[in-house]
């Protein structure tokens, strides 16, 4: 049994060095002066700002989706993702980035939203028919 | 605030509810007690009583949720659950998703399997129903408790103890609308989430907890084991359950991947979200407890292990639900749910499945049995543990990872300003590591196939295991040539692990046609074990070699800044009828259908080989639903055709915007500038429009050549339906514009029906142009009959006359006429006049206006020749001479120019941004993962049937 031991010793070593190792896969949120002096990729939360101009126009490239974004540093800059426009885009609360900065404008190869769930904004549909 | 008399509630269902759930909960600690003391002082009292309180319990179980699907149902709701997942437009059929779709539902689902299983275990009444059943109880007791819904507690100290399935909506929500006694006439339900109604989240959800609630069983026998200081004799009736469940359990997890594939948009079948990584974490770990259970069953060693894994399985369980359950994952997952006040319980609920069992574990340490002897290298029992080892390990690692915001939330508490850190790609950080996990436990499940337990002859097996070995590989090797030319993974990495895959299914294979002679009993494992290797095939050749097809070929690189990486570039834009290349297949959007809420898209496909001839096509369908006021797109599904060897996979990315919201569509619609222009028929017209450019910040003058050719008083128009006593006028166009030689042929419509108009336009999108009839065109074109001035002659059979140069011959009457404009009814006399009218030009039409008498009123219909501006009546029949009253009427056919609203801002709507992925050989993922699942449940099937023999 010793040699069990051993082994799985020298396993939980390993995993646990991997994971520590793994730190090279995490990035924290940061900000847009951040990433302006950083050539790697990271991770900006921010939340859209609905008075800019969204530019999603399928017909010329329905690749090419652009919006701008406040960090939390107040921070306002555009952003590029090479993708269709996601459903829901509007109503989306907070945005997370994940890309690089070039220049002035922010190049996404990832977005996620983080939509108001169903419940905190509920509103009571009213039957049509009952309400003329 | 007044007490309103609420009008319509049913509450006597909620206060039944509230009951039957404190029973639950009340029968559940009784029967926890029960079976405790029955287990202390074994008296037969007790454990009658635990009995009978978890059958009651069972029962109370069993009555919740029928009240609820009762309630929900009968759409009661004042019931903030019902109101909130049901609605009157939901279809029964969605009635048991809608049930788990929520917090409260998806626990008694867990409570519901746990009773079953419970009951099984009750009936058989062997040694160990009494301490598995205590266990069990305190379980169901601690879920119960999620669904209470009471306080407990004194003024400020009073907490909430679960969330109640039986609130009433007024309770939960502050809305105008309650200060209205018949509130309850004006509101309609919620309504299952449009993404959730399809028939997977009728079959994934209570598959996947039975798997969670199963994994109980085996953790319940093995911390009853360590209870009563009996190591030896659960591990028989323990081992068919923990079988089942890694089946079942499995089964459950590769149902969702194959709803995330087959239905949602997410373009795959495993993304490493945080849901899916914590389903598949206990699974793995019940995995491994089967093993090292193998091997104390065969040998004895193994045993700790065996009580820890499935002591963890049960507890990894219970963190994925907290994990899920209290809103800690946030943003990370697309599955968790939202916070519900729970956290307190949840964590709490974790506290004991980790603390209590593991410490007991510590306890009893020293009496459970060791054999003196350590196993050899060369021994079956040795790999095997070695692969479970693996297998625990590939589990802390994701674990590890997926707990990450955990982590986060535990730093935050001591550095408040501290703010958490994320994995960047979860995809490539997960996937690395465990390509080489996945190379081990192949290699291990292998290899170990020709290893024996308890060797002590290994000199005699040796030759044997190498001569099979090197068979193996040989063959293997032979089969990595053309799979390599199948894949063409470029890692070495990938090469390795396609390689050792191969082998591990030729030796799994081996040992299975061995089976047909030796009649072995590990059948069920080398059936898993070919499964794995499969599976890993199909992981790579799916998930590496995924081609994404809806790429353009023609899109000019460099156009946009930045827009370098063709890989990140996964969309085409398709117009309707204009075929379009993507790769080796030609689609073609053909048309669409709406039903309900849902939109579907005929797209054809057609495959071309590399002399590009036509080799195969098929029809793909995806669709998009329509959320309630069709003002956004819900939930878009995808559509996948499959071949043997590969699937296409597509789905609708985005749509036109005016195809996306109705309400937008009808604004731009009323909002729609138009040209009004007064063209001549069969003059030549040049309408010269001023086009802003966007993008460009300039106009353009672009001019279309418009020609009328024909003016049409029976038109069609694809939208048009005709129907008696319309006046209908249709614009035959034709039409060029300056930049390009495409002739365009259009007929826009505008009918008058009951004083009302109706307006067919005809949408020309190549050019983004509306083209409409306004309401003048009838007074330009049209005769009324106000207008005319009759003149009545008289006319025998076969005379005629001359008018403004047609002739007018009366060829004689007709009984009981059908005519376009007349139908008979009962009771008419009528008559009609066959009239043959030959034109100067020398065209002959032949009409007949109707004289009738209906309820002893004499009427006319009237017959007309558009065409020549004659109108004719036949207003009076004189009995005496035989002949016929023909009024005649003559307007020539008006000639003045046409009013035609023409728009050249109208948006195109006659596209769809479609996103298509090619994914190879993805069947050898799907029947692997399944062979994996089949041979865990024949196990079972093996063993309980050896267990009736025995």
């Amino acid at each position: 049994m010793k040699r069990m031991y051993i082994l799985a010793m020298v396993l939980i070593g390993v995993s646990i060095f991997l994971l520590f190792n793994a730190a090279e896969d995490l990035s924290t949120y940061a900000t847009f002066s951040e990433a302006i002096n950083n050539e790697s990729t990271v991770k900006i939360a921010g939340n859209l700002s609905k008075d800019k101009k969204m530019d999603y126009n399928p017909e010329k490239d329905p690749n090419y989706f652009s919006f701008f974004i406040k960090d939390s540093k107040g921070i306002e800059k555009k952003v590029i993702l090479f993708a269709a426009k996601p459903q829901d885009f509007e109503l989306s609360e907070q945005i997370v980035v994940t890309g690089q900065m070039k220049g002035e404008v922010f190049y996404a190869s990832d977005l996620l939203m983080k939509c108001p769930s169903k419940y905190k904004d509920e509103e009571i549909y009213i039957k049509s028919e009952k309400r003329s | 605030m007044d007490q309103i008399n609420y009008v319509g509630e049913h509450l006597w269902a909620g206060k039944l509810g509230h009951f039957i759930v404190l029973a639950t909960f009340i029968s559940s600690i009784l029967s926890a007690v029960s079976y405790y003391f029955f287990v202390k002082k074994e008296e037969k009292g007790w454990l009658i009583l635990g009995r009978s309180a978890f059958i009651t319990h069972s029962v109370a179980v069993f009555s919740v949720i029928g009240l609820i699907f009762f309630i929900m149902i009968k759409k009661y709701y004042e019931y903030q659950y019902v109101w909130t997942h049901v609605s009157d437009e939901l279809p029964m059929q969605y009635i048991f998703a809608a049930f788990w779709e929520g917090q409260e539902g998806s626990f008694l689902l867990w409570m519901f399997w746990n009773a079953i299983l419970g009951l099984i275990i009750l009936s058989r009444r062997n040694q160990w129903e009494s301490s598995v059943l205590a266990i069990f109880a305190v379980v169901q007791a601690v879920l119960s408790s999620m669904i209470l819904g009471v306080y407990v507690g004194w003024d400020t100290f009073s907490i909430k103890l679960g969330s109640s399935p039986f609130q009433l909506l007024r309770d939960t929500m502050d809305a105008p609308i309650f200060g209205q006694a018949d509130y309850l006439e004006l509101i309609k339900g919620n309504g299952l989430n449009p993404l959730l109604q399809n028939y997977w989240m009728t079959i994934h959800p209570p598959t996947l907890f039975l798997g969670f609630s199963s994994t109980l069983v085996p953790f319940a026998f093995a911390l009853a084991g360590l209870w009563v200081k009996d190591h030896q004799n659960w591990l028989k009736p323990a081992f068919p359950w923990a079988l089942f469940s890694a089946g079942i359990l499995g089964i459950g997890i590769l149902m969702g991947g194959a709803w995330a594939y087959e239905a949602l948009s997410f373009g795959g079948y495993w993304a490493w979200d945080p849901v899916e990584n914590m389903s598949l974490v206990p699974w793995l770990i019940l995995i491994a407890g089967i093993h090292t259970h193998l091997i104390t069953q065969s040998t004895g060693q193994s045993l700790k292990s065996t009580y820890f894994f499935y002591l963890l399985s049960f507890a990894l369980v219970v963190y994925s639900t907290f994990l899920t359950r209290s809103g800690i994952l946030g943003e990370t997952s697309v599955h968790a749910f939202t916070e519900m006040g729970l956290e307190a319980q949840l964590l709490f609920f974790l506290g004991i499945v980790f603390v209590i069992p593991f410490l007991l574990l510590l306890l009893r340490y020293k009496t459970i049995p060791t054999p003196e002897k350590e196993e050899a290298l060369s021994s079956k029992e040795f790999w095997i543990f070695m692969g479970s080892l693996v297998l625990f390990f590939s589990s802390v690692l994701i674990a590890g990872s997926t707990s990450l915001p955990v982590f986060n939330k535990i730093r935050q508490i001591f550095e408040p300003t501290y703010l958490g850190s994320v994995i960047t790609d979860p995809i490539p950080h997960y996937n690395k590591y465990q390509i080489w996990i996945a190379l081990f436990v192949i290699i291990l499940s292998s290899a170990a196939q020709y290893l024996r337990f308890r060797e002590i002859n290994w000199a005699k097996n040796r030759n044997k295991f190498l001569i099979n070995t090197g068979i193996h590989l040989l063959i293997s090797l032979v089969l990595f040539y053309p799979s390599y030319q199948w894949l063409q993974l470029t890692a070495w990495q990938y090469n390795l692990l396609l390689f050792a895959s191969l082998y591990g299914v030729v030796a799994n294979l081996a040992v299975l046609v061995s089976y047909f002679q030796t009649k072995t009993k590990w059948v069920s494992s080398v059936i898993s074990h070919t499964g794995f290797g499969l599976m890993i095939i199909g992981i790579l050749s799916s998930g590496l070699n995924q081609k994404i097809i809806s790429n353009n070929p023609f899109i000019m690189d460099g156009l946009i800044e930045g827009a370098s990486d063709e890989s990140l570039r996964k969309n085409i834009l398709i117009f309707k009828d204009a075929p379009m290349r993507m790769q080796q297949y030609e689609v073609n959007y053909q048309s669409d259908s709406l039903d309900n809420y849902t939109r579907s898209y005929t797209l054809k496909f057609v495959e071309h080989n590399k002399d590009n001839q036509r080799i195969d096509s098929f029809n793909l369908k995806p669709t998009v639903i329509y959320d309630k006021s069709f003002t956004k797109i819900a939930a878009s599904n995808p559509a996948t055709h499959r071949y043997w060897d590969r699937d296409i996979f597509t789905h609708i990315a985005s749509l036109p915007q005016v195809e996306m919201d109705m309400e937008l569509r009808k604004q731009k619609e009323d909002s729609l500038k138009y040209n009004a222009l007064n063209i001549s028929l069969n003059k030549a017209f040049v309408h010269a429009d001023t086009q802003y450019i966007e993008d460009q910040d300039t106009q353009v003058v672009r001019k279309y050549n418009i020609l009328i050719t024909n003016v049409d008083f029976a038109p069609s128009h694809p939208e048009y339906k005709p129907q008696k006593g319309d006046l209908a006028i249709g614009i035959d166009m034709k039409m060029v514009r300056d930049d390009d030689d495409k002739v365009i042929y259009a007929k826009p419509v505008i009918v008058l029906r009951e004083n009302l108009l109706y307006s067919y336009p005809v949408q020309i999108n190549e050019w983004s142009t509306r083209i409409r009839l306004p309401e003048r065109v009838f007074e330009d074109l049209y005769t009324f009959e106000d207008d005319l001035t009759y003149k009545a002659f008289r006319l025998g059979v076969n005379e005629s006359m001359v008018q403004n140069e047609n002739e007018i011959i009366f060829e004689g009457y007709v009984r009981n006429p059908v005519t376009p404009d007349y139908t008979p009814e009962e009771g008419d006399l009528a008559v009609g006049a066959n009239l043959m009218v030959k034109s100067k030009s020398g065209k002959s039409y032949r009409v007949m206006p109707v004289f009738l008498i209906r309820k002893g009123e004499p009427l006319n219909v009237k017959a007309e020749i558009p065409a020549l501006g004659i109108h004719l009546r036949f207003p009076l029949l004189d009995p005496k001479t035989e002949k016929a009253e023909i009024s005649y009427a003559f307007a020539p056919k008006k000639n003045n120019p046409i009013a035609i609203d023409f728009s050249t801002e109208a948006l195109r709507s006659d596209y769809i941004v479609l996103e298509a992925i090619e994914f190879p050989g993805i069947n050898l993922f799907w029947g692997g993962s399944s062979l994996m699942m089949l041979g865990l449940l024949l196990g079972m099937v093996i063993k309980l049937t050896n267990k009736i023999k025995d």
